[in-house]
C-alpha cells in the first residue's frame, strides 16, 4: 500500500510538473527583436527600463526568461532612434513607480494609462498608443453598442476601464457584471457561453482574438467610449531623458516604425 | 454531496475488490493531492466546457456557480472518504465478526452496525471538513462566481480600499464558521454523543 502511494504522489508530481512546462510554452511566440544596442560613445549612460511583464502582448516574458512585446519593441526602437541605451528590469507593476520614486529605475513602460492624478508625481512622454475599450459580442448578435447590453452578462477584467465603463453606464451593483482575473479568462468564457460580451482594452482583446481566428464573433467599437493614452514615465523633472525619449518617439513616428511594430502585434482594424 | 462520494470512495478504498479499490484510491490522491484553485480553475475552464461540447454542443455551459460546486465537492469527497475510512477503521473488528455471526451480510453489518457507531467518531473531523470547505468557497472568485469573496475583491478593486471590504468578508466568514462550530457540530455531537 505504501508503494503504492508513493508511485501515486510521483504520477501527480509528475503530470503537475509537465502541465507547468507546457504552460510556459505556450506563453508567446513572438521573437524579441534585437534589444537597443545601436548608440552612441561607448561612455554613455546605460538607463534602466522597468516593466510589468505579465500583460500580453504589450510586455510578457518568455519561457527563458526574455521581456518581450509590443511596449519592448517601441522602447528599443526609441532608444535606438533616439541614441542612448537601455537595460531591461522585469520590475513589477508597484515596485515600478516605487523604482522611479528612488531612482533605481530610470524610465516605465508598461502599458501605462497617461492620467491626470499620475501627471502629477511622474512626467510623461508623449502618447504611443491609443487605446479604447471595444465590445466582444457573438456574430450574429444585434448588439451594436454599449447600451444594448443592458440585462446581459457582460464579462470584464477587474479594475480595468472595460469595468468601470460597464459600472458607469448600468451602475456600480450591476447583476450580470462579471469580474475575471485577466481578459484570457473573461474571453474564454464568452465563447464557452456563459458571458454575452466581454469588454475591455482593444490591445489585449485583440491580441487574444487574433490567436483564435476561426471562432465567430464580432469587435463593436463605440465611440461614447473615451479614449487613453499610454505613455511612457520618467521621474517628474528628468527633462535629460524625458527629451531624448520624446526625440526618438517623433522619429519611430515618422519614418513609420511605431506602425509597423503595432502591425506586427495586432490585426490592422 | 460531497458527504455521499466520500462514503461511497472511502468504501470502495476499503473493499476487497480490486476494481473498486484502485481507482479510489487514484481519486483519493489526485484530488487531494493537487491544489484546489487548480481543480477550480481546471474544471472552470477546461473540463466542463469540454465536456459540453461534446453531449450539448451548440448549448452554453453552465454558470460559474455550477463549477464551484462541482469542483468543491469533488475535492470534499477526497477529504470526506478519509474520514470515513478513520471512522470506520476504528471500530473494533469484532463489531463486524459479532454482526456477521449473528446473519447479517457485510454490506447489512456495514450500514447497521459499524457506519452509526462510526459517524459519532467522525464528527469532530467531519466538522472540521465543513468548516473549511465553507472557508474554501472563497477561491472561487476566481472564476467569477457571485460569492462573499467576489463581492469583496470587486469592491476592493474599484473603490481602492483594502481594510473596509476585507474585514467585512473576514467577519461574515467568522459569524458562519462560528455557527458552524459551535450550534451545528457541538448540536449533533451531543445529539449523537454515547455518554
Amino acid at each position: 500500500m505504501k508503494m503504492k502511494k508513493k508511485w501515486l504522489t510521483s504520477l501527480v508530481l509528475t503530470v503537475g510538473v509537465g502541465l507547468l512546462v507546457s504552460a510556459c510554452g505556450t506563453g508567446g511566440n513572438q521573437a524579441s527583436s534585437g534589444s537597443g544596442t545601436a548608440g552612441g560613445g561607448t561612455a554613455e549612460k546605460v538607463y534602466v527600463v522597468g516593466t510589468d511583464a505579465a500583460y500580453p502582448p504589450f510586455q510578457m516574458l518568455e519561457a527563458d526568461n526574455k521581456i518581450t512585446g509590443h511596449d519592448i519593441d517601441v522602447l528599443n526602437a526609441i532608444a535606438e532612434a533616439g541614441g542612448f541605451k537601455v537595460e531591461w528590469k522585469n520590475t513589477g507593476w508597484d515596485p515600478l513607480f516605487d523604482g522611479l520614486d528612488r531612482g533605481t529605475v530610470d524610465i516605465g513602460i508598461s502599458s501605462i494609462t497617461i492620467t491626470e492624478e499620475r501627471k502629477k508625481k511622474y512626467d510623461f512622454s508623449e502618447p504611443y498608443f491609443e487605446a479604447n475599450q471595444l465590445i466582444l459580442v457573438a456574430e450574429d448578435s444585434p448588439v451594436n453598442k454599449l447600451d444594448d447590453l443592458k440585462g446581459k452578462k457582460i464579462g470584464v477584467q477587474g479594475a480595468t476601464t472595460g469595468g468601470e465603463v460597464v459600472k458607469k453606464a448600468f451602475g456600480d451593483t450591476y447583476q450580470g457584471l462579471k469580474e475575471y482575473d485577466d481578459m484570457p479568462s473573461a474571453v474564454d468564457d464568452f465563447f464557452n457561453g456563459r458571458v454575452d460580451a466581454v469588454v475591455g482594452d482593444n490591445g489585449v482583446i485583440q491580441y487574444y482574438v487574433k490567436k483564435i481566428k476561426d471562432k465567430k464573433f464580432k469587435l463593436i467599437k463605440d465611440d461614447s467610449f473615451e479614449k487613453e493614452y499610454y505613455g511612457i514615465m520618467v521621474k517628474k523633472g528628468n527633462t535629460e531623458i524625458l527629451n531624448k525619449i520624446n526625440d526618438g518617439l517623433k522619429k519611430i513616428k515618422e519614418n513609420g516604425k511605431l506602425q509597423e511594430i503595432y502591425n506586427q502585434y495586432f490585426n490592422k482594424e | 454531496m460531497g458527504t455521499l462520494l466520500g462514503l461511497f470512495i472511502s468504501l470502495g478504498k476499503q473493499s476487497s475488490k480490486a476494481w473498486l479499490r484502485i481507482p479510489s484510491a487514484i481519486y483519493v490522491e489526485l484530488f487531494r493531492g493537487t491544489p484546489m484553485l487548480v481543480q477550480i480553475l481546471l474544471i472552470h475552464f477546461a473540463v466542463i466546457p469540454s465536456i459540453w461540447e461534446v453531449f450539448f454542443p451548440g448549448q452554453s455551459s453552465p454558470e460559474a456557480i455550477y463549477s464551484g460546486m462541482i469542483a468543491l465537492s469533488l475535492n470534499a469527497a477526497a477529504y470526506i472518504a478519509e474520514i470515513f475510512r478513520a471512522g470506520i477503521q476504528s471500530i473494533d473488528p469484532g463489531q463486524m465478526e459479532a454482526a456477521r455471526s449473528l446473519g447479517m451480510t457485510k454490506g447489512m453489518a456495514m450500514r447497521l452496525i459499524v457506519i452509526p457507531q462510526a459517524f459519532t467518531r467522525m464528527l469532530p473531523a467531519l466538522g472540521n471538513e465543513f468548516i473549511s470547505l465553507l472557508k474554501d468557497s472563497s477561491l472561487t472568485a476566481v472564476i467569477a462566481t457571485p460569492e462573499l469573496n467576489y463581492a469583496a475583491m470587486s469592491v476592493a478593486k474599484s473603490t481602492l480600499e483594502r481594510y473596509p471590504p476585507y474585514l467585512t468578508e473576514a467577519a461574515v466568514y467568522l459569524v458562519l464558521t462560528l455557527f458552524l462550530s459551535r450550534i451545528v457540530v457541538r448540536g449533533l455531537e451531543k445529539k449523537y454523543s454515547t455518554k
